[in-house]
């Protein structure tokens, strides 16, 4: 049993892989649940179009976290002197990031589409629909804290 | 004859906004794609001399300052087009009588 195996680049790049992966997954139902109900809004009241695009965009940061994490991790990448705890800890940090990702994301879509519908009729939903937007999106987050931190013991593992 | 005018002039004034929101909306979005990664870089190099978490740390700020302006720029654009509708309110009156 060595500490450098030559499959050991493999969960390094799955790690890369699935941070991207699953946050975009996460960023593009919140995308496309609140777009559903953008598009509703748009009949009626087209002058509140841009502030209904904000879970848009924060779905947009969602995918930004997914791919900080997969350049971060894919920076750490070796071809040789690669050790199995690194590719270990690069394959966590990448799911951490990308499945809290995708949890943010599905909050953003369900929250942006109902509030963007109740936008119509009532205007000081706005304030709270930022509100909860902004605490579905500290939960993609945190997943990205944990990676950071997850990834700054890679170095740690040595071949000898 | 003015209530012949005012579709005209409705789906003009709505045509004008429509291209102001399209530029913007083009312009967050590239925002949103180009400020991380290029801060994420440049930072690890100029500023931080190396050290990821740092730079990883200041893309995620610069990634919420866009998001942060993209509000507060929606949000003085529904203060602009309701001072404008206040605006043009009077001016309509005038010409019914």
């Amino acid at each position: 049993m060595s500490l450098c195996p030559p499959y050991a680049p493999f969960f390094g790049f799955a790690g890369v892989a699935s941070a991207m992966i699953f946050s975009t997954v996460g960023a593009a139902f919140g995308t496309a649940k609140s777009g559903i109900g953008i598009a509703g809004l748009g009949t009626f009241k087209p002058e509140l179009i841009m502030k209904s695009l904000i879970p848009v965009v924060m779905s947009g940061i969602i995918a930004v976290y997914g791919l900080v994490v997969s350049v971060l991790i894919a920076g750490g990448l070796k071809p040789t002197d690669y050790p199995l705890y690194a590719g270990f800890i690069h394959l966590g940090a990448g799911l951490a990031c990308g499945f809290t990702g995708l949890a943010a994301g599905y909050a953003i879509g369900y929250v942006g589409d109902s509030c963007v519908r109740a936008y119509v009729f009532e205007s000081k939903v706005f304030v709270t629909m930022v509100l909860i937007l902004i605490f579905a999106e500290v939960l993609g987050l945190y997943g990205l804290i944990v990676a950071l931190i997850m990834n700054s013991h890679a170095t740690e593992a040595h071949c000898t | 004859m003015s209530g012949q005018a005012a579709p005209g002039k409705l789906i003009a004034q709505q045509a004008e906004q429509q291209g102001g929101v399209l530029a913007k909306l083009v312009i967050f979005a590239l925002a949103l794609g180009f400020v991380p990664i290029s801060s994420y870089f440049l930072s690890r190099d100029y500023l931080w001399a190396g050290n990821t978490i740092y730079a990883a740390i200041t893309a995620i700020i610069s990634a919420n300052l866009v998001l942060v302006a993209y509000i507060i720029e929606s949000v003085r654009e529904e203060s602009r087009l309701r001072a404008r509708e206040k605006q043009q309110q009077p001016a309509e009156s005038k010409k019914d009588r």
